[in-house]
């Protein structure tokens, strides 16, 4: 059951997509999420979606995938637009009390929603597919300029993927224990609010002493292979920009720029 | 033979349906656990065995088929479900991961607490428990965590004990202890065994043990069943289950050698006392080839 959580979960490909540079990913993201922002028309957002829905398409990503990932933010997207839905200016075509619905009432809150929904499936697209060491990897790339800035930039990006690699491991074992403690009896979806907290201790409990022994163990692990920080530190796989990466890039800028362009002339 | 108290028909599994991740751990299994037997359920890793396990208590449900208690499908109902977990004790792989009371005594108490039992019964149950797993009087009021790893796993052994289950699963008990630590674990359960007669399934991959203890054995193998029988039946098989990645018994490779140099071993010999009686009738019966 817990198994099931999608968050920040990579499946495994050989798309174009996948084989991006990991920093070029990282950039789309940021470029694309901008041109969300900047976005204010109709048009603006429908090229936001073409370019997210072929981004889907080449990368071969299921769209249930896809539509799974977004079941946690269902209720902020319906909040959203329920609150865009009265807050439009304009002359109201519904009114109700203190309530009234305007046509730009309803314009707002479907875009919202639509905002909220393309933002968090673009971000998919950079987890689903990248790897979290290469998405790491990326990061600490990209952050490196902040190294003048006296920013451990190595030691966050070791502490993200070492992070990363522990969720699936965590679960696993938050697994493991609900099901020996289930074995004996316990159950963890009756009773009020306390009863279910109460029902927690015996899976925080021994949660808790495996992380520390886990943490114990790994840091042991380290300091025996020598591992002493970032520097001088080389990898076995080097990353480089490809074509490819700078061609996906100029379509990101154009994405952005078309965006912002759209914006200024009120499309 | 004994009648069966849990049974599995046409029990799959699948994890993880309709993704890249998809995966059958089992498939078609038909298993059966008699009252009162001892069943040695071996396999190599990744061969189903955990996940097998995990369906004989209503942990997990199957993708399809039935698992049968008396005849009764456990996944019936939330209180069929309730029933099989106390009448079918699961002691998990390292056990001793999942001790968090205060106290040894209140750990051990956990799941006759959780059959909603009263306090005499439940302090009686935690002393038989304790007394069935060699878990000393003076050691129920110490912390869990103060003790070692020998002694923590029979606290956790007896925290499923004290449900007093008529079938007794244990994943690997033995894992990781020391010799005499592992023939204390399994004195403690032959104990339980002898004195409640409950079925003990013993998942290994340990043919050894498999072999000295078990009345019936079951092989697993990428998630069927692979061969079935008494440990004498499915040691003649020692090649089969080496190319499935097992080891045999010291003694089987023995016999298989010396049967491959020309000497005449009669029968299935996985036991040194096995070993010796069939090179004593050698002695006393015929010549060497």
């Amino acid at each position: 059951m817990l198994k099931d959580v999608t968050l920040g979960q990579y499946f495994p490909g050989d798309t174009v997509v996948h084989s991006l540079d990991p920093r070029t990913k990282i950039l789309m993201v940021i470029l694309y999420i901008a041109a969300l922002f900047t976005a204010k028309s109709w048009l603006g957002y429908a090229l936001c979606l073409v370019f997210l829905a072929s981004a889907v398409a080449v990368s071969k990503i299921r769209l249930s995938a896809m539509l799974k990932g977004l079941k946690p933010v269902v209720f902020v997207v319906i909040l959203t637009s329920v609150l865009n839905l009265f807050y439009g200016a304009g002359e109201p075509i519904f009114q109700w009390w203190i309530f009234k619905i305007s046509r730009e009432g309803i314009k707002a809150a479907v875009l919202m929603g639509s905002r909220i929904i393309m933002l968090v499936m673009g971000t998919f697209m950079l987890t689903y597919t990248t790897s979290p060491i290469m998405l790491t990897y990326g990061l600490e790339l990209l952050l490196g300029p902040l190294k003048k800035l006296k920013v451990p930039v190595h030691e966050l990006a070791m502490m993200m993927s070492m992070a990363l690699r522990l969720i699936p491991t965590l679960i696993e074992e938050t697994d493991k224990i609900m099901s020996a403690q289930k074995a004996r009896g316990a159950e963890f979806d009756t009773g009020n609010l306390i009863e279910k907290a109460k029902a927690m201790l015996p899976i925080l409990v021994p949660l808790f002493l495996s992380s520390f022994r886990r943490a114990d163990e790994l840091a042991t692990a380290m300091e025996a292979r020598c591992y002493h920080g970032g520097e001088n530190r080389t990898r076995l796989n080097v990353l480089k920009l490809a074509p490819r990466d700078f061609t996906t890039l100029t379509v990101g800028a154009l994405l952005l720029a078309a965006s912002i362009a759209l914006a200024r002339i009120g499309l | 033979m004994n009648e069966p108290i849990l049974k599995t028909e046409n029990l799959t599994h699948v994890y993880s349906p309709g993704t890249p991740f998809e995966l059958t751990a089992l498939r078609n299994v038909n298993l059966e656990i008699r009252k009162g037997e001892i069943l040695g359920i071996i396999g190599h890793t990744g061969s189903g065995k955990s996940t097998l396990i995990q369906h004989l208590n209503a942990l997990i449900k199957p993708t399809s088929g039935r698992v049968l208690l008396d005849g009764q499908d456990i996944n019936a109902s939330k209180s069929s479900i309730r029933l099989v977990r106390s009448r079918v004790g699961l002691v998990f792989q390292y056990p001793e991961y999942q001790l968090f009371e205060e106290t040894v005594y209140k750990d051990i108490a956990f799941g006759p607490k959780n059959m909603k039992l009263d306090a005499a019964e439940i302090d009686r149950r935690v002393r038989d428990a304790a007394r069935f797993t060699g878990v000393e009087e003076e050691l129920l009021d110490r912390a869990p965590f103060d003790l070692s790893g020998g002694q923590k796993r029979r606290v956790a052994i007896a925290g499923v004990i004290a449900m007093m289950p008529e079938v007794l699963v244990l994943d690997e008990p033995m894992a990781g202890l020391d010799p005499s630590g592992r023939t204390e674990i399994m004195e403690n359960i032959l104990t339980y065994h002898r004195e409640t007669g409950a079925a003990i399934v013993i998942v290994t991959h340990s043919m050894e043990e498999a072999a000295r203890h078990a009345d019936r054995m079951v092989v697993l193998n990428h998630g069927e069943i692979a061969m079935e029988g008494a440990p004498a039946e499915i040691f003649t098989h020692g090649d089969e289950l080496r190319r499935m990645g097992l080891d045999t018994p010291v003694m089987t490779d023995v016999a298989d050698r010396l049967r491959a140099l020309g000497v005449n071993i009669q029968g299935s010999v996985y036991t040194v006392e096995q070993m010796v009686s069939a090179l004593m009738e050698l002695e006393g019966g015929g010549r060497r080839a």
